[in-house]
Formats: C-alpha cells, sequence, structure tokens
C-alpha cells in the first residue's frame, strides 16, 4: 500500500509539472490573443494558424542549417512580418471603413483558412518530425524527473512573458499601446500614429506565436499544419478565462487550463481533455462574467 | 433595385450551379473509376496517397492497353474527409453512367455517408480504409479492403503476449470508431491469451501530450503497450514513452506502418512490431515493381493504406476485365468472386464483404522495416 | 410636387416600388419555380446541394435571428444542429418512431437547450458570450463522444431510417426529401417573417444596435435575448432532425466547429438583419466549395481567400444595410428614401 499512494503522489507532481509545461505555452499564445484584443477589441481567430507558421518556418529555417537561433530569430521575423501582412492587408482597410467588428472575426477566420491550406500545400500534411531543441537529460525536483526541455520551455516562456510586459510597460511604444487600449480617438488627437501601434501589435503577435510554436514543436518534436486548431481555441479560451486583454490575466488563464487538462487527462480519459479547458471556462464566467481579472465593459466582438 | 439585383443573383448562382456542376458527360467509349478521398483538410495525407496509387494503377493498365479495349479514365474527387461532402460526391459519381466504380472516402464516418448512395445506384464501392463494424451491412455494392479489426488484434495480441512473452499489457487507443473498437476487442482477445490488461488508456485525435496516458500505463505497470493509432501518435508516444521506461515494448497496427513513423520516433522506434499485410522491403515481385513505380513518380514510399488503396483500384478493373462487359451488376458480382494477387497478398471477398488475407509480422530494425522472424 | 417626384426619381424609387406592388407575384413565382425545381433540373447530385443549401438557410436564419437581430454572436449554433441531429436519430432508431414525431421532440429539446444555455450565460456579452458558445458547443461534442450508452460514443448512429410520409418513404430519389425541406423552410422563413416584423423583432433589433437604450425604454432585454436563443436553437434542432434521416449516419465529428462557423459565415455575409440574406449566403457558401472543385487543393485557400474579399469590400453582407426601408408606412403617405 506505501509503494501505491507513493506512486499516486508521485503522478501528481509529474502532472503538475506537465501540466505547467503545457499552460505556460498556452499562456505565450493566449497572450498573441490578448495584445491584439486589448488594441482592437477583436478575437483574432488567425492566431492559431499563425502559431503553426511560426512552426513551419523554423523547421524549414532549421533544415536550411543556419543553425538552430539564427533559425529561430529569421521564422520570428517572418511570422512578425505575417502578422503585419494580416493587419495591412485585410484588417486596416475595413478599420478605415468603419465597418462591424464581427466583419473583421470573420475576415480572421478566412485568413486562418487560406494560411493553413497553404502550408498544408506546401509542406504536406503530414505530421513532420522537428529536431529535438534541448536536450540535457532529466533533473531530479521533489523525487520526479523532470525534462530539462520542460524547465528550458518553461523559463524561456517565462522570460518572454516577462520582456513582453516590460515592453508594454517600460517603452515608448508600450506607452502607445496602452493609450490605444484605453482611448484610440484621444491617443490619435495626442498625436499617436494608431495604425503604427496596431501594426507593432500584429507584429508582437506574430513574434510570440513563431516562439510558442518552435517551442511546442522542439518539445514534441514534430509539426503539422493543423497544429495550431485546438491549441488556438485552447489559448483563446484561457485568454477569456484570465480576463481577455490583460497579460498576466492570459499567462494565469494558461496555466490553469494547462494543468486542469492534465489532470483531467491523467484522472478521467484522455478523451475527456479537450473539453475540461472550456467546461472550467463556462464555470469561470457565470461567476465572474469578465475573467476571472477582466475589466468591465468590454462589449464588442 | 438591390432586390432586383439580389434576385437576379440567386437565380444566377443557380443556373451556373446547374451547368457547372450538372454535366454528367454520357459520351459513350470511355470507362471511368473514380477516386474519393480527402485532398485538402487535415487528413489530406492520406487521400493523396490513395489518389497516387489509383492514378498508378490505372496508368499501368492503360499503357498495357486498358480495360476490354478502352482506355480508363480516373476520375478525382475531394471530399475533405467530410461526410456531407461525401454524400455530394456520391450522388454526382452516381449521375454519371460510365462509372463503373469508386475507391474511396477515408474515415468510417465519411464513408458511411456515401454509402446509401452507392448501394441505390448499384456502383460498387470499395473502402481501402473504412474500419467500422457496420460500414459493408450497407448492401451488397460495399466492400472493404481494409484489415479486419479482429483478425488484425489477433495478431497484434500474439505478437505481445508469444513473441514479446510479456503478460501486463497496456492499451492506447485514440477515440474514434477504429480504435475504440480495437481496443474493446484487444481487451477480449489478451484475456483469452492469458495475459492481463493492466490499463487500458484513451486520447482524442490531435493530442501530442501523451505524459498523463504514459503515467497512467506506467503507474499500472505495464511491459508491452497495444497501440490502437496511426503512425502520428504512435511515433510520438513511442519516444515520450521511452523517456520514462526505455524497456517498455510496442506493437503498432497496420494503419501506422509509414515511413513518416520512423521519421517521427527516431531511435525510439527500434523494436516496433506490426502486423501488417504489405511490407514495402518484400521481395515478391508485385510489392518491388509497386515500390519502385511510387518511388518514382511520387518520390516517397507507400504506406501500408496507400498498398491497400493500389489493390482497391486493381481488384475493380479485374473485376470489369473478367466481366466481359461494362455492366455496373456483372462488375459487382465478379468483384464478389474475385480472386486478386496484390502488394497487400492474395485477396479475396467473404460474405460479409470483407477482404480476406494473411498477416505478416514487420518489425522496426536500424531504421528500416524488415520482416520479423 | 414636381420636387418630390424628381426627387423619388433620382432616388430609384419607382422600380423598388413596383417591386413591392408585385411582391406577392414574385413570391408567388418563386414559390412554383421551387416547387417545380426537381423536374426542371432532373439531377439527383443538384438537388442534394439544393437541399443541403435549405437545411443552411433554415440554419442561417435560426443563428440569424440571435446574431443578425439581436446582436448576440454565436460561435456554436453547431451545437443545437448536432442535439436535433441525435435526439431524433436515437428516438427513431431506438423505439421504431416516425419521424414526423420525433422531429419536433428533437426541435423541442434543442429549444430546451437554448434555454439552459441561455439562462445563465446571457449575462455575458461580446467576446465573453461568444467564447462560451463556442466553449458549449466543444463539451456537447465531448458528452456525444463519451456518453456511449446513449449515443453509441465514436460509433455514432447508423441506419437511421428514412422520414415516412403516408407508406411512402420520403427519399431523395423521389423527391420526397426535397419537399419535406421545402416544407421546413416555408415554416421557419414564415414564423422567422412574423417574428422580425413583430413588436418582439423590433425588441430584437432594439436589443441590438443599443442595449443601454433599450433597457431605458423598457425592453425586458434578458427575456428577449433568451427568447430569441431558444426560438433559434428550435429551427436549428428541427434542421438536425432532417439532416439526420437523410444522411442516414451521423457521428460526432459530423458537427464541429467548422460547422458553426459556416453557419455565422452564412449570416454575415447574406447580411445581418435580413432574411432573404440567409438564403443568398447559403446559396453562395454551400455551392462555393462545389464550384470551386476545378482549383483542387487551392480550394480552401480560395474559400477563405472569398470570405476576406466579401468582408474587404461589402462588411455589412450582401444584402445588409437595407433593412432601413422595411418599416411599413401608412398608405397613401409619401415619403423619401433617405
Amino acid at each position: 500500500m506505501v509503494t501505491k499512494k507513493r506512486w499516486g503522489e508521485r503522478m501528481v507532481m509529474e502532472q503538475l509539472i506537465n501540466g505547467l509545461t503545457i499552460g505556460i505555452i498556452y499562456a505565450l499564445i493566449a497572450v498573441g490573443y490578448s495584445l491584439v484584443f486589448g488594441i482592437l477589441r477583436l478575437v483574432n481567430f488567425s492566431h492559431g494558424s499563425v502559431y503553426a507558421f511560426g512552426a513551419h518556418m523554423s523547421l524549414l529555417f532549421i533544415s536550411m542549417e543556419f543553425g538552430i537561433v539564427p533559425a529561430i530569430i529569421a521564422s520570428m521575423i517572418f511570422t512578425g512580418m505575417l502578422g503585419i501582412a494580416i493587419d495591412k492587408l485585410s484588417l486596416e482597410p475595413l478599420r478605415m471603413k468603419g465597418s462591424k467588428p464581427i466583419a473583421a472575426l470573420i475576415t480572421t477566420i478566412g485568413i486562418s483558412y487560406i494560411i493553413q491550406n497553404m502550408l498544408m500545400i506546401v509542406f504536406g500534411s503530414e505530421t513532420k518530425s522537428f529536431p529535438r531543441l534541448f536536450n540535457y537529460g532529466t533533473v531530479r525536483i521533489f523525487g520526479v524527473n523532470v525534462g530539462s526541455t520542460q524547465i528550458a520551455i518553461f523559463f524561456i516562456s517565462l522570460v518572454l512573458l516577462v520582456a513582453l510586459t516590460a515592453i508594454i510597460h517600460y517603452t515608448k511604444v508600450g506607452l502607445a499601446m496602452r493609450g490605444v487600449e484605453q482611448n484610440a480617438k484621444a491617443s490619435y488627437l495626442m498625436g499617436i500614429n494608431v495604425n503604427r501601434v496596431v501594426t507593432f501589435t500584429f507584429f508582437l503577435g506574430g513574434v510570440s506565436a513563431a516562439i510558442a510554436g518552435t517551442l511546442v514543436s522542439g518539445y514534441y518534436q514534430m509539426v503539422s499544419p493543423g497544429m495550431g486548431f485546438m491549441p488556438g481555441l485552447k489559448a483563446f479560451s484561457a485568454a477569456v478565462l484570465g480576463g481577455i486583454g490583460i497579460l498576466y490575466g492570459s499567462v494565469i488563464g494558461g496555466l490553469v487550463v494547462g494543468i486542469s487538462e492534465t489532470f483531467a487527462a491523467t484522472y478521467l480519459g484522455g478523451s475527456y481533455r479537450d473539453a475540461v479547458a472550456f467546461i472550467i471556462l463556462i464555470l469561470v464566467l457565470l461567476v465572474r462574467p469578465n475573467g476571472l481579472f477582466g475589466k468591465k465593459g468590454i462589449k464588442k466582438v | 433595385m438591390k432586390k432586383v439585383i439580389s434576385l437576379v443573383l440567386i437565380l444566377a448562382l443557380v443556373l451556373v450551379s446547374m451547368t457547372g456542376c450538372g454535366s454528367s458527360s454520357t459520351d459513350a467509349g470511355s470507362v471511368k473509376i473514380a477516386i474519393a478521398a480527402p485532398m485538402t483538410g487535415d487528413f489530406a495525407e492520406y487521400g493523396t496517397g490513395f489518389r497516387n496509387a489509383v492514378e498508378l494503377m490505372v496508368n499501368e493498365w492503360n499503357e498495357n492497353g486498358g480495360v476490354l479495349g478502352q482506355q480508363i479514365e480516373l476520375v478525382i474527387y475531394d471530399d475533405k474527409n467530410d461526410g456531407e461532402e461525401a454524400a455530394t460526391i456520391a450522388e454526382r459519381i452516381a449521375s454519371d453512367d460510365n462509372i463503373m466504380g469508386v475507391v474511396g472516402h477515408f474515415a468510417s464516418g465519411v464513408c458511411m455517408a456515401a454509402t446509401p448512395t452507392y448501394q441505390e445506384t448499384g456502383i460498387v464501392n470499395i473502402s481501402p480504409s473504412a474500419s467500422h463494424p457496420d460500414f459493408t451491412k450497407e448492401g451488397d455494392y460495399i466492400f472493404r479492403n481494409n484489415t479486419v479489426i479482429n483478425v488484425e488484434a489477433e495478431a497484434a495480441v500474439a505478437i505481445a503476449t508469444e513473441l514479446y512473452g510479456k503478460s501486463k499489457v497496456g492499451i492506447l487507443s485514440v477515440r474514434n470508431d477504429w480504435g475504440t473498437s480495437t481496443a474493446e476487442i484487444t481487451k477480449e482477445l489478451v484475456a483469452a491469451a492469458g495475459a492481463e490488461v493492466v490499463d487500458h488508456q484513451e486520447i482524442l485525435d490531435g493530442t501530442v501530450d501523451f505524459s498523463p496516458n504514459i503515467s497512467r500505463l506506467h503507474n499500472a505497470g505495464a511491459e508491452v503497450i497495444i497501440v490502437a493509432a496511426m503512425y502520428n501518435v504512435l511515433g510520438p508516444f513511442a519516444s515520450q514513452y521511452q523517456d520514462v521506461n526505455p524497456d517498455i515494448q510496442f506493437v503498432g497496427f497496420s494503419n501506422a506502418y509509414s515511413r513518416q513513423l520512423i521519421e517521427l520516433a527516431g531511435d525510439s522506434a527500434e523494436g516496433i512490431h506490426f502486423p501488417t499485410q504489405f511490407f514495402d522491403g518484400s521481395t515478391d515481385q508485385n510489392v518491388v515493381a509497386f515500390v519502385e513505380a511510387y518511388k518514382e513518380a511520387y518520390g516517397s514510399t507507400p504506406s501500408s493504406l496507400t498498398a491497400q488503396a493500389y489493390d482497391s483500384a486493381g481488384i475493380i478493373l479485374t473485376a470489369i476485365q473478367n466481366a466481359g462487359e461494362l455492366d455496373r451488376a456483372a462488375i459487382r458480382d465478379q468483384v464478389a468472386g474475385v480472386e486478386y494477387n496484390g502488394v497487400t497478398g492474395y485477396t479475396t471477398f467473404n460474405e460479409s464483404r470483407d477482404s480476406v488475407r494473411p498477416f505478416t509480422v514487420v518489425k522496426i530494425h536500424q531504421g528500416e522495416f524488415v520482416e520479423a522472424r | 410636387m414636381d420636387d418630390l417626384r424628381r426627387l423619388i426619381k433620382e432616388n430609384r424609387i419607382p422600380l423598388y416600388r413596383k417591386m413591392d406592388q408585385y411582391r406577392h407575384y414574385i413570391i408567388a413565382g418563386l414559390l412554383l419555380l421551387l416547387l417545380a425545381l426537381p423536374y426542371l433540373l432532373n439531377s439527383q447530385y443538384i438537388m442534394r446541394i439544393i437541399i443541403m443549401i435549405c437545411v443552411y438557410s433554415i440554419l442561417g436564419m435560426s443563428l440569424g435571428l440571435i446574431t443578425g437581430y439581436t446582436g448576440q454572436t454565436s460561435l456554436g449554433h453547431a451545437a443545437f444542429y448536432a442535439i436535433g441531429a441525435y435526439t431524433s436519430a436515437i428516438i427513431s432508431v431506438t423505439y421504431g418512431v416516425s419521424f414526423f414525431i420525433t422531429a419536433p421532440i428533437a426541435a423541442c429539446v434543442a429549444a430546451l437547450m437554448g434555454l439552459l444555455l441561455g439562462l445563465p450565460t446571457l449575462r455575458l456579452s461580446g467576446t465573453y458570450l461568444a467564447i462560451t458558445t463556442l466553449g458549449f458547443a466543444e463539451v456537447v461534442r465531448m458528452i456525444f463522444l463519451n456518453w456511449e450508452r446513449v449515443t453509441n460514443g465514436p460509433l455514432g448512429i447508423s441506419r437511421i431510417p428514412r422520414p415516412v410520409f403516408f407508406g411512402i418513404e420520403l427519399t431523395i430519389a423521389n423527391n420526397g426529401m426535397y419537399y419535406l425541406v421545402l416544407a421546413f423552410l416555408l415554416l421557419t422563413t414564415l414564423v422567422m417573417h412574423f417574428i422580425v416584423r413583430s413588436k418582439f423583432g423590433r425588441a430584437l433589433t432594439a436589443i441590438r444596435d443599443d442595449e443601454v437604450a433599450a433597457v431605458m425604454m423598457g425592453v425586458r432585454t434578458t427575456y428577449y435575448k433568451i427568447i430569441a436563443f431558444v426560438v433559434g436553437a428550435f429551427f436549428a434542432g428541427l434542421a438536425g432532425a432532417f439532416y439526420a434521416h437523410m444522411i442516414r449516419f451521423i457521428d460526432p465529428n459530423t458537427f464541429t466547429f467548422d460547422t458553426s462557423i459556416l453557419i455565422l459565415s452564412i449570416v454575415i455575409l447574406g447580411g445581418m438583419g435580413t432574411i432573404k440574406g440567409m438564403f443568398l449566403g447559403a446559396i453562395l457558401l454551400i455551392s462555393f466549395p462545389e464550384l470551386l472543385r476545378f482549383v483542387q487543393e487551392y480550394r480552401f485557400v480560395l474559400y477563405g481567400l472569398i470570405l476576406v474579399l466579401m468582408m474587404r469590400f461589402r462588411p455589412q453582407g450582401l444584402l445588409g444595410g437595407q433593412q432601413k426601408t422595411d418599416y411599413a408606412f401608412p398608405k397613401g403617405m409619401k415619403v423619401d428614401n433617405q
């Protein structure tokens, strides 16, 4: 019996660590939703496919043998450019016309169709193998073996999230972003180039998606064009869970989703895994209609 | 004005769809067979494989003078692995009197949205991949050229219990019609073989993180895992599991027989055994020729499902040849009684129109598929 | 007087008025055309596409009431469609009950689920409501996948019986299915028409246009929103029941997020707050994938491109933005169209 109990405890620890790893990745994707939502009040449904795009770009550049770090940086730049292109080509004209937010939502869905299917045509729809990014064996923490990959992912993501927060709070462009977020018109009158701020936001969203995509692919050592769909939906719900538009809310939302789904998969069975994020989301929203840390009065879609 | 425009638009669209879609040519003098499978969407890789294989088979026949002295025309339909589209495509195929047989539809659910139409029209449908127990029950024009679940499960259990000699079996299955049915049958067979199923874990299609399942299986003391899932599950599952327990052994199913598996799992794929009917390293002349031709045309090695599509097309064409006339009912009878020696082995159909073929056991050794024993 | 006439001429009202005068004839003509369609076309393939267009028109109208008229974005409308399909299929397969009994039951069950979802969630708004409906649809799908005893889990429900009408089995071949869906379509259209022309419909539009103002004017917003959800879910359930008995096999993969998005796209593309637009949206979005077959693997790239371009050049939808003229003015009153 003693051994059985120890097994149980160990499993809880293992799954907690696993859940944290997955959760921080969701957080990284969720931040992309949150950034854009904060500025434009727009749910950017193309974000999941931008994430898959980032992973494929990394695969492409790594296979060209630049070395891994330059490859990832190249992928970040390209994916960021894709983010800018999405905004400039399809969303900015809609803003200029002052059309309904829901038209923009459908536009982003259309874009995700385009990106995902182009990835399939160019790279093939099969699951491809991706090189392992970091492998320095395992470390023992609290009596549990933890892969160095997991630790690396956790800390890289954490650093990135801190860096993003720093950009928003301590740089000039971040100040502009916060201004636009609160009142786009007033910011414009104060001489802020609103369109440039939006462009920068999309760039940041693309970069964070590329990093998340690369980390996930490196962790599981595979990529496929459809990889962005479910994580995209879950990260979106994580962002809403934490209160969309609020960065630390997205991080906590991501962790909650990641941990709860690993526990659901462990104790309820893998076929409940995808539903858990949504059940928690619905329950939380019933109690707190604006998410855990959300501000009141966000209306548009 | 807008009302007028919208009315005109609606009518114009109806007309366009009439002329655009409805041109069911009835020009005599061509034999057609159809391939309907996902060429877009998440399962495009499988549909593309089907199309390539059938194309190859049709080209071979055409080079040898076609069938019944006529050239064969291949009609390709993309169903996106979507039942709604499949049903529409089936209707379109049925409306073309020159189509003598259909290879296709990938997932069982999609197949079964289309089979009522094929059955009503009386056109032979062979699916290389449908696994749902009810698939062929739709009627006598519906054939399955996939492995039959209980026979294949028996072979898989034999690998686990006899070849590996293990008694603590874990099962991982993907929760769809095939995975769940296979897991249920496997459980019974394991018990019958005198071994014990220590745990059964289910996952959803698209899962990439198997750590919760691995924890459960590992803690239950599994020594061998029978994995009822495609290569994109088996590959990463094997490598993630070996981080936890390097001694674990795996048994796969022929659906996972694909070069991609070795690429995905790398060293972790070493020693995985499969029951399979197609083996690309076989010395059989048919197989050697097929693998070479496929590689030359498409630059990759065919998977097990692709080989089954290749044979399905071969069976339909042979049946047309044997029938001696372009009569759908006669062709059906010939398919039912076919004795076909293809790349997946010697094929006949039993009374429930499932293909009957022997299995060989293949393992992964030094990054290659080799025949076990 | 001359000024007014000139004004009317410039605004092209005469033609519009003429259309209005003859609208009964036009509607009758369209109905006749629809009734005669199977004999004009004589192709099962096209009939199936048209049937699917009818099904999605019903779905479009049902979501149109929620999103188009009331302004509540739902990303999970496929859930009600699925609930209708599953309810009808399960009852008719298990108990051998006729489709004409199971279909209303299925629609009512869907409506009940609409109520259940509506009651607690409608105090959410915007994005929060959208993601909740999305989550609801995913949870419903998981239930269908995992509640094996009732839904047969991943194996789905096969061999669902066809509707039998006075001893005649309705199929696509004998056009029975077409006339059945046409009847459902007419029913839905009429109900929707009367709803949106009523006080109730105006309350919904008020909620969409300015919820705060609506509350100020004494509109019980929550009550109306829930009714909209219930009615919308009812007709989606009806469409689901029909679909299940037509396709005769359903499994959890039949009704996915893509289906929800397709329905929403129909509403937005057709024009929010219109009924006619739903037909147009369904015609376009259901026939596009078929018409685009010639581009092969680029089919869905092009489909996405069409969505983007439509939104770029007509963000209010094809027929959107014209409902302003839909108020019926008292007879004899002269108005210009501005």
